[in-house]
């Protein structure tokens, strides 16, 4: 499975990247992107199966990478990973196809918990 | 010509310019020693100002990152310690990846984040660190600890480091004007400051024991 990690923090991917280690998820192939804007860019070639995005960043926000996905007819699997989740987050992440919300910090329990149903 | 600037020394102003909307916690004041207005940080909080308006806090093994954008003036600041994790033993601060790294991240991702949402660019950001006192009686060394994570978290990120007052056995009280970017730095007594450690105590004991995950939330 094709996975990729939106974050503008090189840290918060590392971590990320460790944590689906943790969690059980080995041997996937792992992208990394550091905001939205290079994320869809890199989604044409790159052609991941889930993406695990980050809120706030620069450029463009995961939010945005989410609709603009959604509006193109994309089927792609997306989550966010953030630290940040208000209701209205929430409820703007539902309505462009999000699948989950994992705010940080996260446990590997919790990677396994929300990713579990799309992780084969 | 400057206006002639009137300080009352005990008054109260009134004209305290509006924070930004989820910093309405935060303790703000007019300082007339320093004819500035001033917030001022407790353990686990951040702060992010537009204008004229310096950040205070006191730190004794916590750090705090001073961030501004240098072209705006934007700035703010955290205070923060890592959480104790037993896990990973003494190796907990030097792994990238352990919880209690992982909480340090979250304090910096917030500080930045709250900062590029207002306006600040990633690029023009310039970091002052302070703190980190080995000033806990404890057989581990919080600061040490603490020292060591923004270190590396500075390195990961690729973060330069502007200037920095880190270490050793004082507490220090902290200004931050990030207008100017100036950072003043007093080192404190370390006898006289009970109420800094206990606090500190404290703050150290809820974040080692709250659990070190967010929810999860399925769609």
């Amino acid at each position: 499975m094709k996975i990729m990690i939106v974050d503008d923090s090189a840290a918060m991917r590392m971590i990320v990247k460790k944590t689906l280690r943790q969690a059980g998820f080995e041997g996937h192939e792992i992208t990394e992107a550091e905001d939205g804007a290079k994320a869809l860019a890199a989604i044409q070639s790159a052609s991941p199966d889930l993406v695990l995005s980050d809120w706030n960043m620069p450029n463009m926000t995961g939010i945005e990478l989410l609709e603009k996905l959604a509006a193109s007819g994309s089927k792609l699997k997306f989550g966010f990973v953030t630290t940040e989740a208000t209701a209205d987050m929430r409820a703007r992440a539902t309505t462009a196809g999000a699948k989950f919300l994992i705010s940080k910090p996260f446990t590997p329990e919790s990677f396994k918990e929300a990713l579990g149903p799309f992780i084969n | 010509m400057s206006a002639p600037s009137i300080s009352v020394f005990g008054a109260t102003r009134t004209d305290l310019p509006a924070s930004l909307p989820q910093f309405g916690h935060i303790r703000r004041y007019w300082d007339p020693l320093h004819e500035s207005f001033a917030a001022k940080l407790l353990p686990g909080e951040y702060y992010v100002t537009l204008h004229g308006e310096m950040i205070v806090t006191v730190l004794g093994s916590c750090v705090s990152a001073c961030v501004r954008d240098r072209a705006s003036g934007l700035g703010g600041m955290n205070h923060f310690m890592l959480p104790l994790d037993r896990s990973h033993g003494e190796s907990a601060w030097a792994d990238a990846t352990s919880a209690a790294t992982r909480y340090g991240n979250v304090a910096m991702e917030m500080l930045i984040n709250d900062l590029l949402k207002a306006g600040a660019k990633r690029s023009n950001l310039e970091f002052k660190l302070v703190g980190g006192g080995k000033v806990l009686a404890a057989m581990t060394d919080v600061g040490a600890g603490n020292i060591e994570f923004i270190r590396n978290y500075m390195r990961t990120e690729g973060f330069a480091v502007a200037g920095e007052d880190l270490g050793d056995v004082y507490p220090r009280k902290v200004h931050f004007h990030p207008d100017s970017g100036k950072v003043r730095v007093k080192k404190l007594q370390s006898t006289r400051n009970d109420t800094i450690f206990a606090r500190e105590r404290s703050y150290l004991q809820q974040v080692s024991s709250a659990p070190q995950t967010g929810d999860v939330e399925l769609f």
